[in-house]
């Protein structure tokens, strides 16, 4: 329990994004088809809050903005694309395994078959 | 990819600009596939755009506000702005917190403020789709009417001759295209059931004149415009789609019109907008090549022209007069003293409820500033409560201008609420108004009333307008305050500046009620006026059933007879028919004609031609209208073809013609090649027939057996409502003749009401306004007083105690009310009758200084306004003296 002391709880829509960013880098759009996709449309990432959330997972230096790769859908204009940082995995992975603490805690309570 | 949307790029300004710069794109790609999925998949763009709008602006003021944080090196003027910036969020903050504490109070002042604005709103709506949207025509300001001017009778619209027409459109140096239109009606066979459909008769230009493209086919050649050319006609795109289900192949397809084959070319666009929406049929105006040369003396056209590049309004009227003026010279007979008028298509069409719509818009205002003054009151009010909150932020050091401006913030919010809770009204409002001018009513631009970006931006400016107006008063009085003084007696003291204001906002609430009653008074009266006037004819639920025989099958003058004669028998046998009669011209319906005529023994007076309206009746059409024969007979079933010729002249056209003699016994025929001499053999009381509050012309009417008429409309008089009837009468049209089409049934009544429904509109409207200023006065009063009589309980308690009597202390309080409302009631009289005196085109038989209607206004405002005081006065008797002189 030590650890999360030191990486605190990161809000939903940041464990999302990271676990979005945490098999290849995305730009914007990359993350909110991810997102939408693997919530099953539950949760709907906007376009203001999405980088107004980017740049402060920047600030706190979970994600870092990296060049588009070449071949990229660039779709006119040049997207930004974001790779999450060693301490972005950290938080992510942190949070999964907490969420996976409460998912055996329903578990073994029976709310959820094993 | 797709655009990113206007609207979305001004949303992204939320953001500070080097946000912008960095992810702007990517935001408006991210929007706009959104928007993509939300249309693929009818999720609701509405929905979305609202979601969006909402984060775009959230997060973009966040960032604002975390952004300078971490980007160094602004200079000052970021900072002050980001002061500015921070200060205001604060004030919404602590503005809403203020309104979230008085619940009551706030949702009084958004009601009345709703109101007010949404009033406003569903005006503008009116303005903006009637007087401020361009016509749907490519540079529609250089489209012109042209009509024949007659200075001798002081007409200037008179529709034009077709010989005129032709030299005019060749005379002409100032337009680049002239074209003429008349309109008609065909019936169309061999496509399910015949139908009857109106048709627009039009020179070939016409489409120049407009500069429409057809969406499919194309429009006429000038060769097609010459009579016995093979027969072609232009779709409406609403018959393409209504009566053709959209055939995309429906160019060059054969439809029997009138019995004859005719070729469809070409269909208009959904875009195209014509003053008169009705028209399904467009078809070239053969003026060249008929049997006899086109007429000078018959008027039927109505002209437009487009004005090319350059020339002025002013040009073009000169270069009309001088054609105009040609041509009387070459024909001194039939052009004597006429000449042409050019006037632009959009004020023809505009000025007739200009008046009207400037009158509502400005009897709005007057509403909307009774509810500022409401809640501009109400406020005060508050901010006497607050004074001492005030001084505290004073003491610790709010500048004035810091407090003033958290004042005019909160008024700014109360606003915004308000303004968005008007749009809801307003929504409201504009649906209840389109229900007051019925379908069958024309107004330009009436199908464009709706809330479209420009209503809203209006409806946006004046809400803040509002909020400054209203939180103008309250800042200034917060702000001005001695501080020390507040804060010595707990913010308790009424001050006399105060109450000196307060009475001016009791006395302008009063002036302004009164001067919108009014307003309302004087538009009620002209309306009850109208409907005061003598029709002619009982205005009742008689059916009337119009039957238009098509000339392709009915070849003779009997088979016309014949069809309207057992066409009235059938009507006569149904069941609670009293009577049936018919007529070639139904009073009110807008139908006319008119033609020149000699009396004989009278000579012809210069400039003044003798003309008179022809009207071909049956023999029972003067009863069962109820039109009285007020000397000599009416139509007998003897006044056959074979008999003498007769005709009966209404009083109007007795009195111009025979001014010192009884018409009976004389002869009058039409002017013409084969017209014969009728004897007048009777006088018919007069008839409104171009409206109720339009003068009456001539009128002569001949009969049906006589005389011939493609057209009649019969009016089947019962003994219940005849609308009941339609079905049956229909069954009878179809028994008489199954190939004519289902013909247009309305009552008497209907059709009365529908002269009036614009006049109604305006009636309904500004009455309504004025009880709604009424109530808003009304309330406002009672909440001034209210709070003045409150103020001075003290006072009251002390001369109770000192032997006062409640009725004395009532009555000093009515007294000052009675002052208060006397001076209001003058002003806003005053205003009144002078604002009328500058509507006064809208007004019929009342004028702008009635007496009934000022009497009304000021009795019913002053009781009002008493009683307004009254209230709170009675409260403050019951007052315990005791607990009054605590109150100090």
């Amino acid at each position: 329990m030590a650890r999360h002391a030191v990486i605190p709880a990161i809000p939903p829509h940041w464990f999302q994004i990271l676990l979005a960013l945490a098999d290849q880098d995305r730009h914007g759009l990359g993350i909110m088809n991810d997102v939408l996709e693997r919530t099953d449309g539950s949760m709907k990432l906007w376009p203001g809050m999405l980088y107004r959330n980017l740049s402060k997972l920047v600030d706190a230096g979970l994600v870092t903005e990296v060049d588009a790769p070449p071949g990229a859908e660039t779709g006119g204009g040049r997207p930004r694309f974001y790779r999450i940082t060693a301490l972005g995995r950290r938080a992510c992975a942190a949070e999964a395994e907490r969420l996976a603490g409460f998912v055996e805690a329903a578990r073994r309570k029976k709310l959820l078959k094993a | 990819m797709r655009r990113v949307p206007w609207f979305y790029r001004v949303l992204l300004h939320a953001f500070p600009a080097d946000a912008r710069r960095e992810v702007g794109h990517d935001m408006g790609a991210m929007f706009t596939r959104q928007l993509q999925e939300a249309h693929a998949h009818r999720f609701g763009a509405a929905k979305l755009w609202l979601r969006a709008s909402v984060d775009a602006i959230v997060n973009g003021i966040g960032e604002r506000f975390n952004r300078p944080r971490r980007v160094q090196g602004h200079g000052a003027g970021v900072k002050r702005w980001r002061w500015w910036m921070h200060a205001f969020v604060q004030d919404v903050r602590y503005a809403l917190r203020v309104m979230a504490r008085q619940p009551g109070v706030t949702l009084v002042a958004v009601v009345t403020l709703a109101l007010g604005i949404g009033a406003n709103t569903a005006i503008f709506s009116a303005v903006n789709a009637i007087l401020l949207r361009p016509l749907p025509y490519d540079d529609p300001h250089r489209v012109m009417m042209v009509w024949e001017k007659r200075q001798a009778e002081g007409v200037n619209d008179n529709v034009v001759s077709p010989a005129d027409f032709l030299d005019w459109a060749r005379m002409n140096t100032t337009f680049e295209s002239m074209a003429a239109m008349t309109s008609t009606a065909v019936d169309l066979t061999g496509n399910g059931e015949p139908v009857r459909l109106s048709t627009a008769l039009v020179s070939p230009p016409f489409f120049d004149v407009l500069r429409i493209r057809p969406q499919l086919g194309r429009f006429f050649r000038s060769d097609e415009a010459i009579a016995g050319k093979p027969r072609v006609v232009v779709l409406s795109h609403q018959a393409w789609t209504s009566r053709f289900g959209s055939d995309p192949n429906i160019v060059g397809r054969s439809l029997t019109l009138n019995g004859t084959a005719v070729e469809v070319i070409g269909v208009l666009p959904a875009s195209f907008e014509f003053p008169d929406d009705s028209l399904d049929l467009w078809a070239p105006l053969a003026l060249e090549g008929t049997p006899q040369p086109p007429t000078r003396t018959s008027h039927q056209l109505t002209v437009f022209a487009r004005l090319k590049p350059g020339v002025t309004l002013e040009q073009a009227r000169a270069d009309m007069e001088r054609v105009g003026q040609t041509l009387q010279q070459q024909y001194p007979e039939a052009n004597r003293n006429h000449s042409a008028w050019v006037i632009p298509l959009e004020d023809r069409l505009k000025t007739p409820v200009r008046s009207s719509l400037l009158m509502l818009l400005g009897a709005v205002a007057f509403v909307l500033l009774i509810a500022c003054v409401n809640v501009a009151n109400v406020l005060l009010a508050k901010a006497a409560g607050r004074r001492r909150e005030m001084a505290v932020r004073s003491a610790v050091g709010a500048g004035r201008a810091r407090l003033a401006g958290q004042m005019l913030t909160e008024s700014l919010v109360l606003a915004i609420f308000g303004g968005a809770a008007g749009v809801a009204v307003a929504w409201w409002g504009i649906a209840a108004m389109k229900q007051l001018i019925p379908d069958s009513v024309p107004v330009v631009g009436l199908s464009h009333l709706r809330l479209e970006p420009r209503v809203l931006a209006f409806t946006a400016a004046v809400s803040v307008a509002t909020g400054l107006l209203f939180g103008m008063l309250p800042a200034w009085q917060l702000a001005g305050q001695d501080v020390n003084a507040s804060l010595k007696d707990g913010g308790r003291s009424p001050g006399g500046v105060r109450r000196r204001l307060r009475v001016a906002l009791v006395v302008s609430e009063i002036a302004l009620a009164s001067l919108l009653l009014v307003a309302a008074g004087l538009t009620l009266r002209s309306f009850q006026a109208v409907l005061n006037q003598p029709a002619g004819f009982r205005i009742d639920k008689s059916l009337t059933v119009t039957v238009l025989l098509p000339g392709a099958r009915y070849k003779t003058q009997a088979a016309f007879l014949n069809a309207f004669e057992s066409l009235e028998e059938r009507f006569a046998s149904l069941p609670g028919v009293r009577l049936v009669g018919a007529t070639s011209h139904l009073p009110l319906s807008t139908r006319d004609s008119r033609q020149g005529v000699t009396v004989e023994g009278r000579d012809p007076v210069p400039d003044s031609p003798t003309r008179a309206h022809p009207r071909m009746v049956t023999p029972n059409y003067f009863k069962a209208m109820g039109i009285t024969v007020i000397a000599g007979r009416g139509f007998a079933p003897a006044d056959g073809p074979e008999s003498p010729r007769v005709a009966i002249v209404n009083e109007t056209m007795a009195k111009r013609y025979w001014p010192n003699a009884s018409p009976i016994g004389k002869r009058v025929k039409f002017n013409g090649n084969g017209e014969e001499w009728m004897e007048v053999v009777g006088v018919i009381a007069d008839v409104k027939h171009w409206g109720l509050e339009a003068p009456v012309n001539p009128e002569l009417y001949r009969p049906l057996r006589q005389a011939f008429s493609p057209l009649m409309t019969f009016v089947v008089n019962t003994e219940g409502d005849g609308a009941q009837l339609a079905a049956a009468a229909r069954e009878q049209v179809r028994a008489v003749d199954p190939n004519l089409p289902l013909s247009r049934m309305q009552t008497v009544a209907d059709v009365a009401a529908a002269s009036v429904a614009t006049r109604r509109a305006g009636m309904l409207l500004t009455a309504a306004f004025g009880v709604l200023a009424l109530v808003l006065a009304a309330a406002g009063i009672h909440g001034v007083m209210s709070h003045l009589v409150a103020l001075r309980t003290a006072e009251i308690g002390v001369r109770m105690t000192l032997g006062a009597s409640p009725t004395r202390m009532m009555a000093h309080i009515l007294q000052e009310g009675a002052v208060q409302a006397t001076i209001g009631l003058a002003i806003g009289l005053t205003g009144g009758v002078l604002l009328m005196h500058a509507f006064r085109t809208i007004l019929f038989g009342v004028e702008p200084a009635d007496p009934f209607t000022l009497i009304a206004v000021a009795a019913g405002l002053f009781i009002t306004a008493l009683a307004a005081c009254a209230i709170p006065a009675r409260r403050a008797m019951r007052v315990d003296p005791v607990t009054a002189l605590r109150a100090m």
